[in-house]
This record gives C-alpha cells, sequence and structure tokens, in this order.
C-alpha cells in the first residue's frame, strides 16, 4: 500500500518535472527559460525528499539541500545576473521552430519508452514507474542544447539534462552514494561558474551571444 | 605513499601557482621540477606490476588500485605532464602571454593532471567519470590564454560538446549502478571497478547494452571518436601548444582508458561481439573522416588534429579486433602519445616565427629554420607510418590482428586509407618544408637548443619503438591485453 502511493507520486513528481523541461521549447525569454529550470529543480528537490521519506533514508535529505541550494537558489540567481549583464538577448530564432519542437520532444518521449524497457522490466522498485520519463528528460535536454542559438538557453539546456540524470539515479537507484554524488555537485557548480566566464568572453568579443557568430573556425 | 607522490606534486604546483599573486618564473620551474616526482612513482608502480603485483592498493581499502592497465596509462600521463610543463609558456624569458595569463595557465594546467592522475588511479567508476569531467573544465579554462574571437569560439565549442558528452557518459554510469543494485542491493562498494567486472556475468545484458552505448557517446566525445570528433580540429588549432600536446596525447589516453574499464565489464557480460563491432564501425568512420579532412586541411595544427582522429580510429580498430588487435592498439596508443605530444611542441615555433598557422604561409622551412625542419620531417614520417618509427610496427601488428579474426574487407579498406594519409601527410607538409622562405623571415630557430632537448626524448623513444620492443614494455602490453580480454 505504501509501495502503491510512493509509486503513484514518484511518477507524479517526475511527470511535473518532465513538463518543465518541455516547457522550454515553446518559451522565447530568457527569464521564462530560467523560471522553469527553477521550477524543474524544485519539484525535483521535493522527489528527493518523498523517496528519502518513503524509504527513511537519511542522505536523500542530504542531497535534496544540497541540491535545492544549488540549482533552486544559486545557479537561477546567477543566470539572471549574466542575463542582464550581456544585454538581455533572448531565444527569438532557434534553428528548429517551436511547433517542430514540441512535436519532435512528444517523439523522444516515446523513443525513452521504447529504450528504457528493458530497464523498468529489471527494476523492482516501487519508483520504476518514471525511468522512462527521466531518460525523456534527458533527451529533451540534449535536444535544447543542439537547437538552440543563445549560449545562455544552451546552458540552460545542460543544466536540464543534468537534472535529467540525477532523476534517473534517483529513480533506478534511490540515489548513487553521497561522495560520488558530492563529487558530481562540485563538478557541476564548477561546470556552470566556467560556462558562465565563457558567456562574458563570447560576449566580450563578438558583442552578442548568438552562437551562429561562432563560425571562424574552419578547414 | 605512491599515491601521495603522485598527486601532492601537481596540486603542490597548482596552489603555488595560485598563491603567488604575480605570476613569476620561478613558480612554473618549481611545477615542471616537481613533475618529475609523479613520473618516477609511476615508474615504480609499473616496475612492481611488471614484476608480477598484480593489483595494487593502498591505505587498506580498494579505492585506489593499480594494475598494468592503470600503469600504463599512467606513465603516458606523468610523462607528457613532465615534458610539456618543461615546455610550457612562462618559464623562459620571453613570452607571448601576460602574467594573469600565465599565472591561470599554471594554476589549471596542474589541476587537470592531477585529475587524469586520479581518474586511472581510482577504482571507483563514478570518481573515474568525475576526474574526467573536471579535466574538461580545466582544460577549457586555458585554451583561450589571448582572447579571441578564435580561441574562445574553440573553448566554447569544447566545453559545451564535452560537457553533454561527458554527461551521457554519467548516464551510462548510473545505468551500469542500476543493474548492480537490482541485483545485489546497494553497498558501499557497487561502484567498484573490481566488483562490477567480478559481478557482471550475472548482469542483465539488455541493460549492460544500453549502458555501454551511453558510455562509449560520452567517452568517446572525450577521446574524439567520430562522429563526436567535432571539437577537435578547433582546439588543437586554437590552443597553446603544451596543452594541445597534453590534451592530444594524455588526455586521449585517459579516455581510452574510461572506455576500456567499461568494455570490461560489458564483454564480462556480454560475451560477443558487441563492443567489437561498436568499436570497429566508430574506429572505422574516425578513420574515414580523419583521412578525408587530413587531405584538404589548410592549416597544419588542424592537420594535426585530423591526423589525431586518424589514429584514434586505428586504436578503435585495434580495441575491437580481439586479443592481437588490443595488443597492436595499446602499441599504437603508445607510439600516438610520443608522436603527439612531440610535434606539436615543435610546431609551436613555426607558428611564431611564420605567425601564421596556415600551410600556405610557411615556406621554406629548411632554409629558415633547419633543425625543427628535420625533426619535423622525421615527426612526418613517423605520423605517416614509415620505418623505422613506432608506427610502422604498430600498423604491421594491426594488420595482422584483423587478418588472423578474417576481417579481409575491413582490413583491404584501412589499408587504401592509410595510403591515402599518407600521400596527404607527405604532400602537405612537403610545401611547407621546401621552398623559398620569404625574406621577411628572419634565419636560425626559435629557440635555443635546450628547448629542443626535451624534445628528443619521445622522438628516441618512437625510434626504439620501431626497432625493438623493450622486455619490461612488452610484458607490461602483455598484463595489459590479459587485463581486457578479462582472462
Amino acid at each position: 500500500m505504501e509501495h502503491n502511493l510512493l509509486s503513484t507520486l514518484t511518477s507524479l513528481g517526475a511527470s511535473a518535472v518532465l513538463l518543465f523541461g518541455i516547457a522550454l521549447l515553446w518559451r522565447r525569454s530568457m527569464q521564462a527559460y530560467v523560471h522553469a529550470f527553477r521550477w524543474q529543480s524544485s519539484v525535483l528537490s521535493a522527489v528527493f525528499v518523498l523517496v528519502g521519506y518513503f524509504e527513511n533514508d537519511l542522505e536523500l535529505y542530504v542531497v535534496a539541500t544540497l541540491f535545492f541550494i544549488l540549482k533552486v537558489l544559486v545557479i537561477p540567481r546567477f543566470l539572471f545576473r549574466l542575463y542582464q549583464k550581456v544585454g538581455g538577448e533572448d531565444e527569438v530564432q532557434p534553428y528548429v521552430n517551436y511547433a517542430s519542437s514540441l512535436v519532435i520532444s512528444g517523439l523522444l518521449v516515446l523513443f525513452a519508452y521504447l529504450i528504457t524497457r528493458p530497464l523498468v522490466s529489471v527494476s523492482h522498485l516501487p519508483t520504476r514507474g518514471g525511468i522512462p520519463l527521466a531518460v525523456a528528460l534527458i533527451l529533451v535536454g540534449l535536444f535544447v542544447v543542439a537547437t538552440r542559438r543563445k549560449a545562455l538557453t544552451q546552458i540552460v539546456g545542460l543544466l536540464v539534462l543534468e537534472n535529467g540524470i540525477a532523476l534517473l539515479a534517483l529513480l533506478c537507484t534511490f540515489g548513487i552514494p553521497l561522495v560520488v554524488e558530492l563529487g558530481v555537485f562540485i563538478d557541476i557548480l564548477i561546470g556552470f561558474l566556467a560556462l558562465q566566464v565563457f558567456v562574458y568572453h563570447i560576449h566580450g568579443t563578438f558583442e552578442s551571444i548568438d552562437v551562429e557568430e561562432l563560425n571562424k573556425l574552419k578547414g | 605513499m605512491l599515491v601521495i607522490l603522485l598527486l601532492a606534486p601537481p596540486l603542490f604546483a597548482a596552489a603555488i601557482s595560485f598563491l603567488v599573486r604575480r605570476y613569476h618564473r620561478a613558480v612554473g620551474r618549481t611545477g615542471a621540477l616537481l613533475s618529475f616526482v609523479p613520473l618516477g612513482a609511476a615508474l615504480t608502480i609499473a616496475g612492481k606490476v611488471v614484476d608480477g603485483e598484480t593489483s595494487l592498493t593502498w591505505w587498506n581499502g580498494n579505492f585506489w588500485r593499480a594494475d598494468s592497465l592503470t600503469a600504463l596509462v599512467l606513465i603516458f600521463v606523468t610523462a607528457i605532464a613532465t615534458l610539456s610543463l618543461i615546455l610550457s609558456p612562462g618559464l623562459g624569458r620571453a613570452t607571448q602571454y601576460d602574467a594573469a595569463g600565465l599565472r591561470r595557465y599554471h594554476i589549471f594546467v596542474n589541476l587537470m593532471i592531477a585529475s587524469m592522475q586520479i581518474a586511472v588511479l581510482t577504482n571507483n567508476v563514478a570518481i573515474i567519470w568525475v576526474a574526467v569531467e573536471a579535466t574538461t573544465i580545466f582544460s577549457a579554462m586555458i585554451i583561450p590564454l589571448r582572447l579571441t574571437k578564435e580561441s574562445v569560439e574553440a573553448s566554447w565549442k569544447y566545453i559545451l560538446i564535452s560537457s553533454v558528452g561527458i554527461s551521457l557518459a554519467f548516464t551510462g554510469t548510473v545505468l551500469g549502478y542500476f543493474d548492480f543494485v537490482s541485483l545485489a542491493g546497494r553497498s558501499e562498494g557497487a561502484l567498484n571497478w573490481t566488483e562490477l567486472v567480478a559481478a557482471a556475468p550475472s548482469l542483465h545484458p539488455e541493460v549492460i547494452k544500453l549502458a555501454f552505448v551511453f558510455l562509449l557517446v560520452g567517452y568517446g566525445t572525450k577521446a574524439g571518436i567520430a562522429p563526436m570528433h567535432a571539437w577537435k580540429p578547433d582546439v588543437y588549432g586554437e590552443s597553446p601548444s603544451s596543452l594541445g600536446s597534453l590534451m592530444a596525447s594524455a588526455l586521449l589516453a585517459v579516455a581510452i582508458y574510461a572506455l576500456l574499464r567499461w568494455k570490461i565489464v560489458a564483454d564480462a557480460n556480454l560475451h560477443s561481439n558487441f563492443t567489437n563491432d561498436l568499436f570497429l564501425t566508430l574506429g572505422f568512420l574516425s578513420l574515414l573522416i580523419g583521412v578525408f579532412s587530413l587531405i584538404r586541411a589548410r592549416n597544419y595544427k588542424r592537420l594535426l588534429a585530423y591526423s589525431s582522429i586518424e589514429h584514434t580510429g586505428l586504436i578503435c580498430i585495434g580495441l575491437g579486433l580481439g586479443p592481437l588487435g588490443v595488443f597492436a592498439a595499446l602499441l599504437h596508443l603508445t607510439n600516438h602519445t610520443a608522436a603527439k605530444s612531440f610535434v606539436f611542441l615543435l610546431v609551436r615555433g613555426i607558428e611564431r616565427r611564420y605567425r601564421s598557422q596556415a600551410i600556405k604561409d610557411v615556406r621554406g622551412l629548411y632554409k629558415s629554420m633547419p633543425l625543427t625542419a628535420i625533426l619535423l620531417t622525421v615527426a612526418i614520417m613517423a605520423l605517416a607510418g614509415l620505418p623505422p618509427f613506432g608506427f610502422f610496427i604498430s600498423e604491421i601488428s594491426l594488420f595482422r590482428a584483423g587478418f588472423a579474426v578474417k576481417h579481409y574487407l575491413l582490413m583491404g579498406a584501412v589499408l587504401a586509407l592509410l595510403a591515402i594519409a599518407f600521400a596527404g601527410m607527405l604532400s602537405q607538409f612537403n610545401k611547407m618544408l621546401y621552398g623559398e622562405a620569404p625574406d621577411s623571415i628572419p634565419r636560425g630557430e626559435e629557440d635555443g637548443l635546450w628547448w629542443y632537448a626535451p624534445l628528443l626524448v619521445p622522438l628516441t623513444a618512437l625510434t626504439i619503438l620501431g626497432l625493438s620492443l623493450p622486455a619490461p614494455l612488452s610484458v607490461l602490453l602483455q598484463q595489459t591485453v590479459r587485463i581486457i580480454m578479462n582472462e
């Protein structure tokens, strides 16, 4: 009974997390991107707490707290500041337009269900229902990075992709060991700071953060 | 103890580079001097392994672990680290970079070296991932030592493509862990490679296949295997030469190392040619793309990057051909490490003298810089696969391995591509070596003779490898083959 409840709640949580990921695809303002990412991360930390509560696992509370601090408080704030400093360029014309993006994201979700069938059949955890949704989120993140042309929206795509992996690890295994999780958090933070430095560099040298301009290297 | 000797010097060097506010060349020199300590430690580990200690662990645990595969890659990493630190910018009097750039370079290059060593020394597959991801960030920070449109473009593409790629490798790692956990429950050692290999036969083939594909795409991006190679020419073209040499040799070996660890797990489970076929396919694709980009390249640093993709392809093909092929691949990796570290450092002088990376701008090297021209000729002949250099032997071994497992068609195609690459390499570099140097170009070498002396070490290694295989190395390679074949 209790496991049924956990199963329902995590599926619900995973769906919400995926929806915030897909929400990126029809938004054009950078603020909307960051808000969607912030909401997604909040829901994801709630799912961490949820699993921690049902499984009585203290480590997951720690992870949820760190996750919340990093991805709901710190990174979105940096993103907003970055957005203001580089002069507020929005995602006006992605390589793939909004309507096609949504259709493709639907296909990606189907594809995720297809490739995760062996995973779901192997797992006997109550949370396995959400596994395809996590893989779908990874694919959607990948799609955002590949088709958006502003440096900032690409970063958000990468962050969403990382959220997908965090969700996958949680649903598949109730979280990877804390030591590893700490290493991953440090990597994500340093990686984000490095990306941020490069956005300033791009803005400084190209006077725009449109990666379409990055076409000097050929041959 | 050996672990401390390996990790403390680069971390210490990074720390003093950070603490000394205004870069002084004593800082860089200290770092270069310290780098001999890890090299000695790596050789000690290799010595122990060759003497029959198959697996070394430290501090009563198995978080840190070294076997023959570790020792081999560790030697590559520490040796190239020493070479590139000795010849890195900011050690001599003249330099083209400002103090802030040099300080940044020496902080991050040492951190990158330390994380490469952690990646090969740890037994925990997730920590391997954390360390490889860290190398991406640290190296990206020092690609644009001077901010130009080109260097910023290269580093952005690199950090973005690599970050995405490497997060896919993490997805694969999570999937592997998931399979292990669903079988054996959560335990402390669940992410340890040794336990994964031991449990591999009872894991689920379908899950392992999916995990391996993610891992191959992920670490393959770091290794620059086609079709995930797009960043390579940009980055090798725009990096400072000493960083380029480190990335083209040491970092490549580390990425392949990570792939091999997972190949062993997957093979122990699948008992089929699944991973071999993937290696053959992507290896051949890399070779094809590398060769045809190489003959059309107009920039000599990018040309070397394409040659790197070509050789990465050959290594992958070898890894997919069974024990003989794996041996050839490891030998080829050894040759490639020696050759690429050397040639990237060598073209630095050409780039500075002619102020251009375009092949058409560089003429008459034999007239303007005779010593550089001779060394470059030797390097090109080696890379093109001529005797008496190591590549000749490793390529012959590769063909023998391919014919032994009856891949006639594939090996025929590889041979044809190598012939094209050979002709392409020679004709491209001939344009640079011969002819008349423009009058505006001063005569004489760019650096003093002391600068060229360290380059003789990899060159000598390459020649020795072409003439005979030293006994300790041969033992080390054979032990490594046995580890990879899981015998």
